[in-house]
Protein backbone atom coordinates (compact mmCIF):
# COMPACT_ATOMS: atom_id res chain seq x y z
CA UNK A 1 0.00 0.00 0.00
CA UNK A 2 2.71 2.34 0.99
CA UNK A 3 4.63 1.32 -1.72
CA UNK A 4 1.82 2.55 -3.98
CA UNK A 5 1.36 5.69 -2.80
CA UNK A 6 5.13 6.69 -3.25
CA UNK A 7 4.13 5.64 -6.33
CA UNK A 8 1.60 8.22 -6.86
CA UNK A 9 3.20 10.87 -5.68
CA UNK A 10 6.28 9.99 -7.56
CA UNK A 11 4.21 10.11 -10.59
CA UNK A 12 1.88 13.80 -9.60
CA UNK A 13 5.75 15.17 -9.04
CA UNK A 14 6.45 14.25 -12.78
CA UNK A 15 3.39 14.88 -13.68
CA UNK A 16 1.89 18.27 -12.50
CA UNK A 17 4.93 20.87 -12.46
CA UNK A 18 4.78 20.27 -16.85
CA UNK A 19 1.12 20.14 -17.20
CA UNK A 20 0.83 23.39 -15.39
CA UNK A 21 3.28 25.03 -17.35
CA UNK A 22 1.95 23.49 -20.60
CA UNK A 23 -1.37 25.05 -19.23
CA UNK A 24 -0.15 28.33 -18.90
CA UNK A 25 1.77 28.63 -22.05
CA UNK A 26 -1.30 27.47 -24.08
CA UNK A 27 -3.01 30.43 -22.64
CA UNK A 28 0.10 32.64 -23.34
CA UNK A 29 -0.17 31.18 -26.78
CA UNK A 30 -3.99 31.94 -27.12
CA UNK A 31 -3.61 35.57 -25.64
CA UNK A 32 -1.87 36.85 -28.10
CA UNK A 33 -3.09 35.76 -30.85
CA UNK A 34 -6.58 37.15 -29.32
CA UNK A 35 -4.44 40.81 -28.28
CA UNK A 36 -2.53 40.85 -32.46
CA UNK A 37 -5.81 39.84 -33.99
CA UNK A 38 -7.42 42.59 -31.91
CA UNK A 39 -4.84 45.59 -31.57
CA UNK A 40 -2.12 45.74 -34.18
CA UNK A 41 -3.28 47.89 -36.99
CA UNK A 42 -5.56 47.00 -39.14
CA UNK A 43 -9.94 46.68 -38.85
CA UNK A 44 -10.13 43.03 -38.49
CA UNK A 45 -14.07 43.78 -40.00
CA UNK A 46 -12.15 45.60 -43.05
CA UNK A 47 -9.89 42.81 -43.52
CA UNK A 48 -12.52 39.88 -43.96
CA UNK A 49 -15.00 42.21 -45.69
CA UNK A 50 -12.54 44.55 -48.07
CA UNK A 51 -12.27 48.12 -47.88
CA UNK A 52 -14.90 48.74 -50.69
CA UNK A 53 -17.76 47.51 -48.26
CA UNK A 54 -20.58 49.64 -46.80
CA UNK A 55 -20.75 50.39 -43.18
CA UNK A 56 -24.15 48.63 -42.42
CA UNK A 57 -22.39 45.65 -43.19
CA UNK A 58 -19.01 46.15 -41.47
CA UNK A 59 -20.92 46.60 -38.68
CA UNK A 60 -23.04 43.89 -38.95
CA UNK A 61 -19.77 41.83 -39.00
CA UNK A 62 -18.16 43.71 -36.25
CA UNK A 63 -21.60 42.92 -33.73
CA UNK A 64 -21.34 39.59 -35.15
CA UNK A 65 -17.65 38.94 -34.28
CA UNK A 66 -18.43 40.94 -30.80
CA UNK A 67 -15.49 43.43 -31.86
CA UNK A 68 -18.03 46.36 -30.51
CA UNK A 69 -17.85 45.21 -27.23
CA UNK A 70 -15.16 46.91 -24.75
CA UNK A 71 -11.71 44.65 -25.29
CA UNK A 72 -12.37 42.84 -21.38
CA UNK A 73 -15.42 41.71 -22.34
CA UNK A 74 -14.07 40.27 -25.04
CA UNK A 75 -11.24 38.57 -23.90
CA UNK A 76 -13.79 37.38 -21.08
CA UNK A 77 -15.60 35.86 -23.81
CA UNK A 78 -12.90 34.28 -25.71
CA UNK A 79 -11.71 32.47 -22.67
CA UNK A 80 -14.85 31.29 -22.06
CA UNK A 81 -14.33 30.11 -25.65
CA UNK A 82 -11.43 28.34 -25.09
CA UNK A 83 -12.67 26.08 -22.15
CA UNK A 84 -15.58 24.92 -23.86
CA UNK A 85 -14.05 24.46 -27.10
CA UNK A 86 -16.09 26.81 -28.57
CA UNK A 87 -13.98 29.80 -30.63
CA UNK A 88 -17.56 30.94 -33.36
CA UNK A 89 -18.45 30.03 -35.90
CA UNK A 90 -16.44 29.63 -39.30
CA UNK A 91 -17.23 33.14 -41.28
CA UNK A 92 -16.94 31.10 -45.23
CA UNK A 93 -19.37 28.05 -43.89
CA UNK A 94 -21.88 29.39 -41.78
CA UNK A 95 -23.15 26.68 -39.88
CA UNK A 96 -20.27 25.01 -39.27
CA UNK A 97 -18.43 25.43 -35.86
CA UNK A 98 -14.48 26.62 -35.88
CA UNK A 99 -13.52 23.97 -33.71
CA UNK A 100 -15.54 21.48 -35.84
CA UNK A 101 -13.55 22.62 -39.09
CA UNK A 102 -10.13 21.94 -37.12
CA UNK A 103 -11.31 19.27 -35.65
CA UNK A 104 -11.62 17.75 -39.18
CA UNK A 105 -8.65 18.76 -40.45
CA UNK A 106 -6.55 17.65 -37.43
CA UNK A 107 -6.75 13.49 -38.33
CA UNK A 108 -4.90 13.71 -41.48
CA UNK A 109 -2.25 15.95 -40.26
CA UNK A 110 -1.71 13.83 -37.25
CA UNK A 111 -1.76 10.57 -39.69
CA UNK A 112 1.47 12.72 -41.62
CA UNK A 113 2.81 14.06 -38.95
CA UNK A 114 2.81 10.51 -36.69
CA UNK A 115 4.10 8.22 -39.27
CA UNK A 116 6.95 10.20 -40.04
CA UNK A 117 8.22 10.85 -36.67
CA UNK A 118 8.09 6.87 -36.57
CA UNK A 119 9.93 6.39 -39.79
CA UNK A 120 12.17 8.60 -38.93
CA UNK A 121 12.98 7.88 -35.50
CA UNK A 122 13.33 4.05 -36.97
CA UNK A 123 15.10 5.39 -40.02
CA UNK A 124 17.85 7.65 -38.04
CA UNK A 125 18.31 5.56 -34.93
CA UNK A 126 19.13 2.98 -37.29
CA UNK A 127 21.86 4.97 -38.70
CA UNK A 128 23.04 5.86 -35.50
CA UNK A 129 23.38 2.66 -34.72
CA UNK A 130 25.59 1.81 -38.12
CA UNK A 131 27.58 4.77 -37.89
CA UNK A 132 28.65 4.40 -34.45
CA UNK A 133 28.82 0.03 -34.15
CA UNK A 134 31.22 -1.87 -35.16
CA UNK A 135 29.44 -3.58 -38.11
CA UNK A 136 30.63 -0.97 -41.66
CA UNK A 137 34.30 -1.04 -40.17
CA UNK A 138 35.96 2.05 -41.67
CA UNK A 139 33.14 2.81 -45.05
CA UNK A 140 30.74 3.83 -41.11
CA UNK A 141 32.66 7.30 -41.98
CA UNK A 142 30.48 7.30 -44.69
CA UNK A 143 27.34 6.70 -43.62
CA UNK A 144 27.85 10.08 -41.15
CA UNK A 145 29.13 12.01 -44.49
CA UNK A 146 25.90 11.17 -46.21
CA UNK A 147 23.16 11.75 -43.38
CA UNK A 148 25.42 15.55 -42.60
CA UNK A 149 25.00 16.07 -46.18
CA UNK A 150 21.53 15.44 -46.29
CA UNK A 151 20.66 17.61 -43.16
CA UNK A 152 21.93 20.28 -45.03
CA UNK A 153 19.40 19.79 -47.63
CA UNK A 154 16.35 22.17 -46.85
CA UNK A 155 12.68 20.35 -47.51
CA UNK A 156 11.76 22.45 -49.79
CA UNK A 157 14.23 22.16 -52.31
CA UNK A 158 14.37 18.38 -52.39
CA UNK A 159 10.20 17.68 -51.66
CA UNK A 160 8.79 19.14 -55.43
CA UNK A 161 12.16 17.28 -57.28
CA UNK A 162 11.56 13.95 -55.89
CA UNK A 163 7.41 14.33 -56.39
CA UNK A 164 8.37 15.11 -60.16
CA UNK A 165 10.77 12.61 -60.22
CA UNK A 166 8.68 9.70 -58.92
CA UNK A 167 5.46 10.70 -58.79
CA UNK A 168 4.73 12.62 -61.85
CA UNK A 169 7.84 10.97 -64.45
CA UNK A 170 9.02 7.31 -63.37
CA UNK A 171 5.60 7.29 -61.57
CA UNK A 172 6.93 4.63 -59.18
CA UNK A 173 4.71 6.20 -56.26
CA UNK A 174 1.27 7.53 -56.32
CA UNK A 175 0.80 11.49 -55.64
CA UNK A 176 -0.54 12.00 -52.21
CA UNK A 177 -2.79 14.70 -53.17
CA UNK A 178 -4.86 12.31 -55.88
CA UNK A 179 -8.17 10.68 -54.05
CA UNK A 180 -7.02 7.38 -55.34
CA UNK A 181 -3.87 7.08 -53.71
CA UNK A 182 -4.45 5.86 -50.74
CA UNK A 183 -2.03 4.47 -47.66
CA UNK A 184 0.94 4.55 -50.55
CA UNK A 185 0.74 8.24 -51.25
CA UNK A 186 0.19 8.91 -47.00
CA UNK A 187 3.36 7.23 -46.84
CA UNK A 188 5.19 8.76 -49.65
CA UNK A 189 4.72 12.53 -48.08
CA UNK A 190 4.90 10.64 -44.85
CA UNK A 191 8.57 9.56 -45.94
CA UNK A 192 9.38 13.21 -47.24
CA UNK A 193 8.89 14.60 -43.85
CA UNK A 194 10.65 12.11 -42.26
CA UNK A 195 13.91 12.75 -44.45
CA UNK A 196 15.36 16.03 -42.78
CA UNK A 197 13.84 14.78 -39.10
CA UNK A 198 15.76 11.55 -39.54
CA UNK A 199 18.77 13.59 -40.59
CA UNK A 200 18.98 15.28 -37.42
CA UNK A 201 18.10 12.05 -35.90
CA UNK A 202 20.80 10.36 -37.28
CA UNK A 203 23.67 12.75 -36.54
CA UNK A 204 22.21 13.93 -32.73
CA UNK A 205 21.50 10.15 -32.08
CA UNK A 206 25.16 9.31 -33.09
CA UNK A 207 26.85 11.53 -31.07
CA UNK A 208 25.02 10.38 -28.01
CA UNK A 209 25.91 6.81 -28.59
CA UNK A 210 29.16 7.91 -29.28
CA UNK A 211 28.65 9.69 -25.42
CA UNK A 212 27.63 6.03 -24.10
CA UNK A 213 29.92 4.41 -25.82
CA UNK A 214 32.79 5.50 -23.46
CA UNK A 215 30.97 4.05 -20.67
CA UNK A 216 32.32 1.55 -18.18
CA UNK A 217 29.07 -0.33 -17.97
CA UNK A 218 29.34 -1.33 -22.08
CA UNK A 219 32.66 -2.81 -20.80
CA UNK A 220 31.48 -4.41 -18.45
CA UNK A 221 28.56 -5.78 -20.93
CA UNK A 222 31.47 -6.76 -23.30
CA UNK A 223 33.35 -8.70 -20.75
CA UNK A 224 30.69 -10.73 -19.85
CA UNK A 225 30.42 -11.96 -23.84
CA UNK A 226 27.45 -10.22 -25.09
CA UNK A 227 27.96 -9.24 -28.69
CA UNK A 228 28.24 -6.41 -30.16
CA UNK A 229 24.49 -6.10 -31.42
CA UNK A 230 23.44 -6.67 -27.85
CA UNK A 231 25.47 -4.26 -26.35
CA UNK A 232 24.51 -1.09 -28.54
CA UNK A 233 21.02 -1.83 -29.13
CA UNK A 234 19.79 -3.50 -25.38
CA UNK A 235 22.65 -1.80 -23.37
CA UNK A 236 23.59 1.65 -24.95
CA UNK A 237 20.19 2.60 -27.16
CA UNK A 238 18.40 3.17 -24.30
CA UNK A 239 20.26 5.18 -22.57
CA UNK A 240 20.60 7.86 -25.38
CA UNK A 241 16.75 7.35 -25.23
CA UNK A 242 16.08 10.74 -23.66
CA UNK A 243 18.40 12.96 -26.36
CA UNK A 244 16.63 10.86 -28.94
CA UNK A 245 13.33 12.20 -27.73
CA UNK A 246 14.32 15.14 -26.26
CA UNK A 247 15.56 15.36 -30.44
CA UNK A 248 12.24 14.69 -31.73
CA UNK A 249 10.49 17.22 -29.16
CA UNK A 250 12.15 20.53 -30.42
CA UNK A 251 12.11 19.65 -34.00
CA UNK A 252 8.19 19.39 -33.60
CA UNK A 253 7.67 22.61 -34.97
CA UNK A 254 9.92 22.46 -38.35
CA UNK A 255 7.69 19.14 -38.81
CA UNK A 256 4.47 21.12 -38.70
CA UNK A 257 6.47 23.37 -40.50
CA UNK A 258 7.12 20.92 -43.08
CA UNK A 259 3.62 19.30 -42.84
CA UNK A 260 2.32 22.48 -44.19
CA UNK A 261 4.44 22.91 -46.90
CA UNK A 262 3.77 19.41 -48.33
CA UNK A 263 -0.09 19.59 -47.62
CA UNK A 264 0.23 23.07 -50.19
CA UNK A 265 2.36 20.33 -52.47
CA UNK A 266 0.46 18.00 -52.70
CA UNK A 267 -2.95 19.97 -51.77
CA UNK A 268 -3.67 17.34 -49.52
CA UNK A 269 -6.69 18.76 -46.69
CA UNK A 270 -5.26 19.07 -43.03
CA UNK A 271 -4.56 21.71 -40.38
CA UNK A 272 -1.75 23.44 -42.76
CA UNK A 273 -4.47 23.86 -45.51
CA UNK A 274 -7.01 25.13 -43.16
CA UNK A 275 -4.79 27.70 -41.67
CA UNK A 276 -3.97 28.80 -45.40
CA UNK A 277 -7.43 28.42 -46.69
CA UNK A 278 -8.88 30.59 -43.57
CA UNK A 279 -6.15 33.16 -44.01
CA UNK A 280 -7.02 33.54 -47.57
CA UNK A 281 -10.56 34.00 -47.34
CA UNK A 282 -9.94 35.84 -43.59
CA UNK A 283 -11.93 33.54 -41.66
CA UNK A 284 -10.96 34.69 -38.69
CA UNK A 285 -12.86 32.16 -36.02
CA UNK A 286 -11.20 29.44 -38.06
CA UNK A 287 -7.77 30.98 -37.77
CA UNK A 288 -7.82 31.48 -34.32
CA UNK A 289 -8.72 28.01 -33.53
CA UNK A 290 -6.25 26.20 -35.97
CA UNK A 291 -3.49 28.61 -34.83
CA UNK A 292 -4.28 27.96 -30.80
CA UNK A 293 -5.09 24.21 -31.53
CA UNK A 294 -1.74 23.65 -33.71
CA UNK A 295 0.25 25.73 -30.41
CA UNK A 296 -1.75 23.31 -27.87
CA UNK A 297 -1.43 20.12 -29.97
CA UNK A 298 2.25 21.38 -30.29
CA UNK A 299 2.72 21.98 -26.52
CA UNK A 300 1.29 18.66 -25.18
CA UNK A 301 3.41 16.70 -27.12
CA UNK A 302 6.56 18.20 -25.99
CA UNK A 303 4.97 17.99 -22.40
CA UNK A 304 4.24 13.89 -23.24
CA UNK A 305 7.90 13.88 -24.60
CA UNK A 306 9.22 15.94 -21.46
CA UNK A 307 7.81 13.51 -18.75
CA UNK A 308 8.68 10.25 -21.23
CA UNK A 309 11.80 11.56 -20.39
CA UNK A 310 12.09 11.70 -16.88
CA UNK A 311 10.34 8.57 -16.15
CA UNK A 312 12.40 6.86 -18.16
CA UNK A 313 16.05 8.96 -17.06
CA UNK A 314 16.46 9.17 -13.67
CA UNK A 315 18.84 11.09 -13.80
CA UNK A 316 16.29 14.06 -15.54
CA UNK A 317 14.52 13.81 -12.57
CA UNK A 318 16.60 15.57 -9.72
CA UNK B 1 46.86 27.64 -47.66
CA UNK B 2 47.20 29.98 -44.77
CA UNK B 3 44.54 29.69 -42.67
CA UNK B 4 42.79 33.08 -43.49
CA UNK B 5 42.41 32.62 -47.13
CA UNK B 6 41.05 29.07 -46.48
CA UNK B 7 38.62 31.08 -44.31
CA UNK B 8 37.72 33.64 -47.21
CA UNK B 9 37.73 31.20 -49.55
CA UNK B 10 34.35 30.38 -48.46
CA UNK B 11 33.10 33.49 -48.41
CA UNK B 12 33.54 32.88 -52.13
CA UNK B 13 30.09 30.83 -53.64
CA UNK B 14 28.19 33.94 -51.46
CA UNK B 15 30.21 36.12 -53.43
CA UNK B 16 29.84 34.98 -56.93
CA UNK B 17 25.88 34.72 -56.00
CA UNK B 18 25.39 37.97 -55.05
CA UNK B 19 27.66 39.71 -58.05
CA UNK B 20 25.68 37.44 -60.46
CA UNK B 21 22.43 38.77 -59.43
CA UNK B 22 23.66 42.40 -59.22
CA UNK B 23 25.18 42.15 -62.70
CA UNK B 24 21.62 40.32 -64.37
CA UNK B 25 19.59 42.11 -62.45
CA UNK B 26 21.34 45.39 -63.78
CA UNK B 27 21.89 44.38 -67.13
CA UNK B 28 17.99 43.08 -67.40
CA UNK B 29 16.81 46.50 -66.89
CA UNK B 30 13.13 44.85 -67.35
CA UNK B 31 11.22 44.63 -64.35
CA UNK B 32 11.19 41.20 -62.98
CA UNK B 33 7.16 40.26 -63.67
CA UNK B 34 6.90 41.60 -67.25
CA UNK B 35 4.80 39.50 -69.17
CA UNK B 36 5.10 38.57 -72.83
CA UNK B 37 2.64 35.72 -73.11
CA UNK B 38 3.62 34.56 -76.55
CA UNK B 39 6.91 33.10 -74.44
CA UNK B 40 5.63 31.71 -71.69
CA UNK B 41 7.28 28.01 -70.33
CA UNK B 42 9.54 28.93 -72.91
CA UNK B 43 12.83 26.20 -72.44
CA UNK B 44 16.16 27.64 -71.97
CA UNK B 45 17.95 29.15 -74.41
CA UNK B 46 19.92 32.24 -76.04
CA UNK B 47 18.24 34.58 -75.28
CA UNK B 48 16.75 33.65 -72.22
CA UNK B 49 19.58 31.38 -70.24
CA UNK B 50 17.31 30.18 -67.34
CA UNK B 51 13.80 30.30 -69.92
CA UNK B 52 10.41 31.50 -69.06
CA UNK B 53 8.07 30.66 -66.92
CA UNK B 54 3.83 31.35 -66.41
CA UNK B 55 3.44 34.55 -68.97
CA UNK B 56 7.04 34.84 -70.51
CA UNK B 57 8.72 36.56 -66.94
CA UNK B 58 11.71 35.60 -67.90
CA UNK B 59 13.29 33.50 -65.10
CA UNK B 60 16.97 34.90 -64.60
CA UNK B 61 15.98 38.68 -64.04
CA UNK B 62 13.13 37.00 -61.79
CA UNK B 63 15.43 34.74 -60.01
CA UNK B 64 17.91 37.78 -59.50
CA UNK B 65 15.26 40.01 -58.11
CA UNK B 66 14.26 37.50 -55.61
CA UNK B 67 17.61 36.43 -55.02
CA UNK B 68 18.70 39.63 -53.69
CA UNK B 69 15.69 40.20 -51.67
CA UNK B 70 15.84 37.51 -50.16
CA UNK B 71 19.62 37.90 -48.84
CA UNK B 72 19.23 41.42 -48.00
CA UNK B 73 15.88 40.29 -45.95
CA UNK B 74 18.43 37.34 -44.67
CA UNK B 75 21.24 39.56 -43.57
CA UNK B 76 19.32 42.35 -42.23
CA UNK B 77 17.03 40.13 -40.04
CA UNK B 78 20.39 37.69 -38.64
CA UNK B 79 22.31 40.89 -38.07
CA UNK B 80 19.40 42.54 -35.88
CA UNK B 81 19.17 39.09 -34.34
CA UNK B 82 22.43 38.90 -33.22
CA UNK B 83 22.49 43.07 -31.88
CA UNK B 84 19.46 41.82 -29.87
CA UNK B 85 20.00 38.17 -28.94
CA UNK B 86 23.77 38.81 -27.84
CA UNK B 87 23.04 41.29 -25.29
CA UNK B 88 20.05 40.08 -24.07
CA UNK B 89 21.37 36.92 -23.30
CA UNK B 90 24.87 38.15 -21.69
CA UNK B 91 22.89 40.71 -19.66
CA UNK B 92 20.39 37.59 -18.05
CA UNK B 93 23.98 35.55 -17.67
CA UNK B 94 25.08 38.10 -16.00
CA UNK B 95 22.35 39.00 -14.19
CA UNK B 96 21.83 35.17 -12.74
CA UNK B 97 18.36 34.17 -11.03
CA UNK B 98 15.26 35.11 -12.71
CA UNK B 99 16.14 36.97 -15.72
CA UNK B 100 18.61 34.30 -16.49
CA UNK B 101 15.26 31.47 -15.75
CA UNK B 102 13.00 33.45 -17.73
CA UNK B 103 15.39 33.87 -20.81
CA UNK B 104 16.98 30.46 -20.56
CA UNK B 105 12.97 29.49 -20.54
CA UNK B 106 11.49 31.85 -23.83
CA UNK B 107 14.61 30.65 -25.68
CA UNK B 108 13.44 27.14 -25.07
CA UNK B 109 10.42 27.56 -25.95
CA UNK B 110 10.24 29.72 -28.73
CA UNK B 111 13.12 28.18 -30.27
CA UNK B 112 11.29 25.01 -30.56
CA UNK B 113 7.56 26.74 -31.37
CA UNK B 114 6.39 26.49 -34.68
CA UNK B 115 7.55 29.85 -36.20
CA UNK B 116 4.84 29.23 -39.15
CA UNK B 117 1.86 29.74 -36.80
CA UNK B 118 3.43 33.36 -35.35
CA UNK B 119 4.61 34.14 -38.99
CA UNK B 120 0.64 33.30 -39.82
CA UNK B 121 -0.81 35.14 -36.15
CA UNK B 122 0.96 38.20 -36.99
CA UNK B 123 0.52 38.47 -41.28
CA UNK B 124 -3.37 37.51 -41.47
CA UNK B 125 -3.19 41.65 -39.57
CA UNK B 126 -2.20 42.95 -42.62
CA UNK B 127 -3.57 43.08 -45.81
CA UNK B 128 -0.74 42.65 -48.30
CA UNK B 129 2.35 42.06 -46.82
CA UNK B 130 5.59 43.82 -47.56
CA UNK B 131 9.42 42.17 -46.94
CA UNK B 132 8.74 44.64 -43.59
CA UNK B 133 6.09 42.50 -42.41
CA UNK B 134 7.86 39.43 -42.91
CA UNK B 135 11.20 40.98 -41.10
CA UNK B 136 9.10 41.81 -38.22
CA UNK B 137 7.89 38.28 -38.10
CA UNK B 138 11.49 36.55 -38.35
CA UNK B 139 12.78 38.46 -35.83
CA UNK B 140 9.99 37.45 -33.08
CA UNK B 141 12.36 34.20 -33.29
CA UNK B 142 15.64 34.77 -35.10
CA UNK B 143 17.08 36.42 -31.81
CA UNK B 144 16.51 33.20 -29.95
CA UNK B 145 19.62 30.94 -30.86
CA UNK B 146 21.78 34.30 -30.55
CA UNK B 147 20.80 34.88 -26.90
CA UNK B 148 21.34 31.20 -26.26
CA UNK B 149 24.77 31.30 -27.19
CA UNK B 150 25.31 34.49 -25.67
CA UNK B 151 23.67 33.12 -22.11
CA UNK B 152 25.78 29.74 -22.37
CA UNK B 153 29.34 31.39 -23.09
CA UNK B 154 28.36 34.27 -20.28
CA UNK B 155 27.92 31.47 -17.85
CA UNK B 156 31.45 30.07 -18.36
CA UNK B 157 32.85 34.30 -18.36
CA UNK B 158 31.25 35.37 -15.73
CA UNK B 159 33.44 33.39 -13.45
CA UNK B 160 36.24 34.56 -15.10
CA UNK B 161 39.61 36.40 -13.04
CA UNK B 162 38.97 39.75 -15.51
CA UNK B 163 35.52 40.11 -14.98
CA UNK B 164 36.38 39.98 -11.33
CA UNK B 165 38.54 42.54 -11.61
CA UNK B 166 36.33 44.85 -13.74
CA UNK B 167 33.81 44.65 -11.05
CA UNK B 168 36.54 45.05 -8.10
CA UNK B 169 37.91 48.31 -9.99
CA UNK B 170 34.10 49.54 -9.67
CA UNK B 171 32.56 49.19 -12.87
CA UNK B 172 28.75 48.83 -13.60
CA UNK B 173 26.71 45.98 -15.19
CA UNK B 174 26.47 47.64 -18.34
CA UNK B 175 30.03 48.67 -18.72
CA UNK B 176 30.81 44.98 -17.76
CA UNK B 177 28.80 43.46 -19.98
CA UNK B 178 29.69 45.76 -23.05
CA UNK B 179 33.03 46.41 -22.86
CA UNK B 180 34.11 43.18 -21.24
CA UNK B 181 31.90 40.62 -21.57
CA UNK B 182 30.34 41.18 -25.42
CA UNK B 183 33.21 41.61 -27.52
CA UNK B 184 34.35 38.18 -26.52
CA UNK B 185 30.42 36.80 -26.72
CA UNK B 186 30.27 38.02 -29.78
CA UNK B 187 32.61 36.54 -31.83
CA UNK B 188 31.42 33.22 -30.43
CA UNK B 189 27.64 34.46 -31.74
CA UNK B 190 28.62 35.51 -34.94
CA UNK B 191 29.06 31.92 -36.43
CA UNK B 192 25.42 31.07 -36.05
CA UNK B 193 25.04 34.33 -38.76
CA UNK B 194 25.54 31.92 -41.53
CA UNK B 195 23.19 29.23 -39.94
CA UNK B 196 20.04 31.68 -39.36
CA UNK B 197 20.58 33.59 -42.66
CA UNK B 198 20.22 29.92 -44.20
CA UNK B 199 17.24 29.29 -42.46
CA UNK B 200 15.66 32.58 -43.10
CA UNK B 201 16.26 32.22 -46.71
CA UNK B 202 14.31 29.00 -46.50
CA UNK B 203 11.82 29.91 -44.52
CA UNK B 204 11.32 33.21 -46.86
CA UNK B 205 11.16 30.96 -49.67
CA UNK B 206 8.64 28.32 -47.59
CA UNK B 207 5.85 31.04 -46.77
CA UNK B 208 5.82 32.58 -50.30
CA UNK B 209 5.36 28.98 -52.01
CA UNK B 210 2.47 28.38 -49.35
CA UNK B 211 0.82 31.86 -50.09
CA UNK B 212 2.27 33.72 -47.45
CA UNK B 213 4.79 36.56 -49.21
CA UNK B 214 5.10 39.40 -50.25
CA UNK B 215 2.30 41.37 -52.04
CA UNK B 216 4.72 42.16 -55.04
CA UNK B 217 5.41 37.98 -55.40
CA UNK B 218 8.68 38.08 -56.33
CA UNK B 219 10.40 35.68 -53.94
CA UNK B 220 11.77 32.15 -54.82
CA UNK B 221 8.77 30.48 -53.12
CA UNK B 222 6.68 31.81 -55.70
CA UNK B 223 8.90 30.88 -58.68
CA UNK B 224 8.61 27.19 -56.70
CA UNK B 225 4.72 27.35 -56.58
CA UNK B 226 4.31 27.95 -60.34
CA UNK B 227 7.12 25.03 -60.70
CA UNK B 228 5.31 22.73 -58.90
CA UNK B 229 1.59 23.85 -60.99
CA UNK B 230 3.62 23.49 -64.25
CA UNK B 231 5.75 20.55 -63.79
CA UNK B 232 4.58 18.24 -66.68
CA UNK B 233 4.68 20.96 -69.29
CA UNK B 234 7.26 22.84 -68.20
CA UNK B 235 9.95 20.96 -65.68
CA UNK B 236 12.82 23.59 -66.18
CA UNK B 237 10.84 25.93 -63.54
CA UNK B 238 10.69 23.70 -60.37
CA UNK B 239 14.18 22.86 -61.47
CA UNK B 240 15.34 26.13 -61.24
CA UNK B 241 13.62 26.93 -58.29
CA UNK B 242 14.53 24.04 -56.35
CA UNK B 243 18.42 24.17 -57.35
CA UNK B 244 18.21 27.96 -56.24
CA UNK B 245 16.80 27.40 -52.52
CA UNK B 246 19.31 24.71 -52.31
CA UNK B 247 22.23 26.54 -53.87
CA UNK B 248 21.37 30.04 -51.56
CA UNK B 249 21.18 27.75 -48.29
CA UNK B 250 24.26 26.10 -48.68
CA UNK B 251 26.38 29.16 -49.82
CA UNK B 252 25.31 31.11 -46.55
CA UNK B 253 26.04 28.04 -44.16
CA UNK B 254 29.53 28.27 -45.98
CA UNK B 255 29.38 31.76 -45.73
CA UNK B 256 29.03 31.34 -41.88
CA UNK B 257 31.88 29.18 -41.26
CA UNK B 258 34.32 31.94 -42.56
CA UNK B 259 34.02 33.49 -39.48
CA UNK B 260 33.99 30.38 -37.12
CA UNK B 261 38.09 29.98 -35.62
CA UNK B 262 38.69 26.43 -37.36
Amino acid sequence: MRRVAAALRGLATLVIPRAVEAVVVVWLVATVVFLAMRLLPGDPAVLVLGEQADAAALARLRVRLHLDEPLYMQYARFLRGLATLDLGESLRRPGVTAARRVGDAFVPTAALGGIAVALAAVGGVGLALLSEGPWLGARRRWVDRVVTAVAGVPLLSFAPLLTYALAAKLRIVALPGDPDAGLSGLFFASGLLAVPLGAQLARLGRAALADVGRAQFLTVARAKGRGPAAVWILHALPVAGGPILTVIATQLGALLGGAVVLERLFERAGLGSLVLEAYASRDLPVLEAAVIASAALFVLTQTAASILHAAFDPRVRA
Amino acid sequence: MSPVSGRLLRLVPLAILVIASTIVRATSGASPSRLVPERAFAAPGRAHWLGCGEGGIDLATFLAHAELGSLALAGVVSVLALVVGAPLGAGAALARGLPERVIGRACDLLQAFPSFLLAVTVLSTVRAPTRVHLGVVFMLTAWVPFARLALAETRVLRGAAFIEAAKALGLGPPAILFRHVLPHVARVSAVQLGASGAALVVGEAALAFVGFGTGDGVSVGALLDMGVLSMLRAPHVLAIASVSVFVTSVSLMTAGRALSRD
